[in-house]
């Protein structure tokens, strides 16, 4: 016989006990929402810090300065980066953020020379909306990351305030780099001019090499070239310098990965406790599909079938509910001006559907086995 | 003919430290199209051997031969799939599954075989019609009188078709009118269909819509055995 003619049946026990599993759906509906907040973190962190070969853009700093704020290196320095072997272009950057600790919801501008920054690093950038011209034209003008602009609910034209900058937004623009969807792209002298005597002042150089393969030699060059100037730096791949800068919130999105195991837990707890009351309230209805003809292994196979549907639909509603907030509400994790954005994707709730499925099949198992194994007249006598 | 063929049935439990026998090397034939009725007093063994025939016990020693088939060298798996074939039980709470309609829950065993939704609408639609309940179909068991219930619950055991019927005290919560009805209905299966039903009563007065009564006593038959064996009727 064909075991999936009797899904219908299973569906009917969970859509006709609607109490029961409606109060399962919603537990693991919650447990669900956390884990895949977790998930959503973690994420992010992976694709903030984690290098792949396109990676060839380097992160020039002030030695053993963390905060934009006391990264106080000479802008001249551009040139003789420039004469490092390896390197494709030199882009000086002024970075001022709206809150130097860590918070879900920082402004970081970063000052560029345009011209060279569009040519350079922007040129990776997709405009959305606006104008790059009107960008060029402006001194006050600010291109936003997608990100920055969904969670402050900017558009083109309108003027916003954050770290003591009024700046003017002239586009709005996507990028597969974490950091740029998060940021504020403007002139440097504009950025330079908000701060005290910062004029030839910048925070960081972003360094292109040739080659993914020549980071390190071409970062340790950098380092060498300004090893006894009065202000050295360190130099290191982006994804590397995000990780060394956030590195606190990595550390705690990493122990927010026990926080997502408690949900699994969970999730595993609640569908075993529905399936196990319902197995226990259903003694003589097993009972009677076996007489009918219903083998063990049949009747198992429905208990599992039924925690696995009971798990996948709280996973769904959970997962969903998490996708929504976290797109609705554009989250990145901000410290010292960088980000780990909240990277929550239909890949995400996938993967969790997948989970609560096989939490559904390790829910059912035990009280299924312990149901195909009963005595069908002892449990007749037992009702 | 002989349908069903009992030679030495024993069924032992053990409780504790004791040993329970409810059936005790028991000797029975019963002919096809014969509709059998079992009397005794509580624990005389009467429902464990309805549940010996229908399949969902195994006998402790002893042979059980249904229809050529020795039901004791079946696997669980294939005494499922025989039950599902040559058994239609009726039970005294006529355990209806409560959250399928009476349609659905007559449907229930049809799924095990190979039949398209059409075909099992039409099995169910005749099984309902036979019982006369096909205006209920729709309705959940909570909706339904006792009678009705055990009307889907008739429906239910013979919409497989299949040749036996058990039935454990099917009026034994019934009123008179519906136990009456619902005796007419077994009595009619038994003579239009030829269904073979075995019954568990302890009302005396269904054993008149029977062909003959047995009475159990402590695991045994308590009358002379005149009934027992084709031999041993030849020998009487």
């Amino acid at each position: 016989m064909n075991p999936l003619r009797c899904i219908p049946y299973v569906i009917k026990q969970v859509t006709r006990h609607r109490v029961r599993s409606l109060l399962t759906v919603l537990g693991i509906a919650i447990a669900m929402f956390l884990f895949t907040a977790v998930q959503a973190m973690n994420h992010g962190v992976t694709v903030a810090t984690t290098e792949t070969a396109n990676d060839t853009t380097l992160v020039v700093y002030r030695e053993d300065r963390y905060c934009p704020a006391t990264s106080l290196l000479p802008q001249d320095y551009q040139r003789r980066i420039e004469d490092v072997e390896g390197v494709v272009s030199v882009t000086p950057m002024k970075v001022v953020v709206s809150n130097c600790r860590t918070s879900l919801d920082v402004v970081t501008f970063r000052g560029v020379p345009k011209a060279e920054f569009i040519d350079g690093l922007g040129s990776d950038l997709a405009l959305l909306d606006g104008s790059i011209e009107e960008w060029m034209s402006r001194t006050d003008a600010a291109l936003l990351g997608e990100t920055l602009a969904n969670r402050r609910g900017l558009r083109p034209g309108q003027r916003f305030d954050a770290a003591g900058i009024t700046a003017y937004v002239a586009g709005i623009v996507r990028s597969d780099d974490a950091q740029d969807q998060n940021v504020a792209y403007t002139a440097l002298e504009f950025v330079q001019l908000a701060g005290r005597d910062q004029l030839g002042i910048v925070t960081q150089f972003n360094v292109r090499v040739a080659d993914a393969s020549m980071l390190d030699r071409v970062s340790k060059d950098i380092d060498e070239v300004f090893r006894t100037a009065q202000e050295p730096t360190a130099t290191f791949s982006e994804k590397a310098f995000i990780g060394r800068v956030a590195d606190d919130i990595i550390e705690l999105v990493g122990f927010a990965r026990w926080l997502g195991l408690g949900c699994l837990a969970a999730v595993l707890a609640l569908v075993a406790n529905s399936i196990v009351l319902g197995v226990q309230s259903r003694v003589s209805e097993h009972a009677v599909l076996q007489t009918l003809g219903f083998s063990g292994r049949l009747v198992a196979g429905l208990i599992v079938a039924e925690g696995v549907i009971l798990s996948v639909i709280g996973g769904l509603v959970g997962g969903a509910a998490a996708l929504a907030v976290a797109r609705w509400g554009s989250f990145a994790m901000s410290v010292e001006g960088t980000s780990i954005p909240i990277v929550a994707d239909g890949g995400l709730l996938v993967s969790g559907l997948l989970v609560c499925g096989l939490i559904g099949v390790l829910a059912g198992l035990v009280p299924a086995w312990q149901a195909s194994r009963r005595e069908i007249a002892a449990c007749f006598r037992m009702a | 003919m002989t349908l069903i063929e009992c030679r030495g049935l024993t069924r032992e439990y053990r409780k504790g430290d004791n040993i329970i026998r409810p059936l005790d090397d028991l000797d029975l034939d019963v002919p096809r199209g014969d509709f059998l009725a079992l009397m005794g007093p509580s624990g005389s063994g009467k429902t464990t051997l309805l549940n010996l025939i229908a399949g969902i016990d195994s006998p402790t020693r002893g042979s059980l031969v249904i229809d050529g088939t020795n039901l004791a060298n079946l696997s669980r798996n294939k005494l499922a799939a025989w039950r599902s074939e040559n058994v239609g039980y009726v039970f005294q709470l006529y355990n209806l599954v409560p959250v399928l309609t009476a349609y659905e829950n007559v449907e229930l065993p049809l799924l095990l075989h190979p039949l398209d939704r059409r075909q099992r609408h039409e099995r169910v639609r005749t099984a309902l019609e036979r019982v006369g309940i096909s205006d209920r179909s729709d309705h959940f068991p909570r909706q339904l009188s006792g009678g009705q219930e055990q009307r889907v619950a008739i429906a239910r055991a013979i919409v497989t078709d299949p040749a036996i019927l058990v039935a454990d005290e099917p009026t034994g919560d019934l009123d008179k009118p519906s136990a009456h009805a619902v005796m007419s209905l077994l009595k009619e299966l038994n003579e239009e269909l030829g269904k073979t039903i075995i019954m568990v009563t302890h009302d005396p007065k269904t054993t008149d819509w029977a062909t003959r009564t047995l009475h159990l006593d402590k695991g045994r038959l308590a009358e002379t055995g005149a009934s027992l064996t084709h031999e041993q009727e030849a020998l009487a």
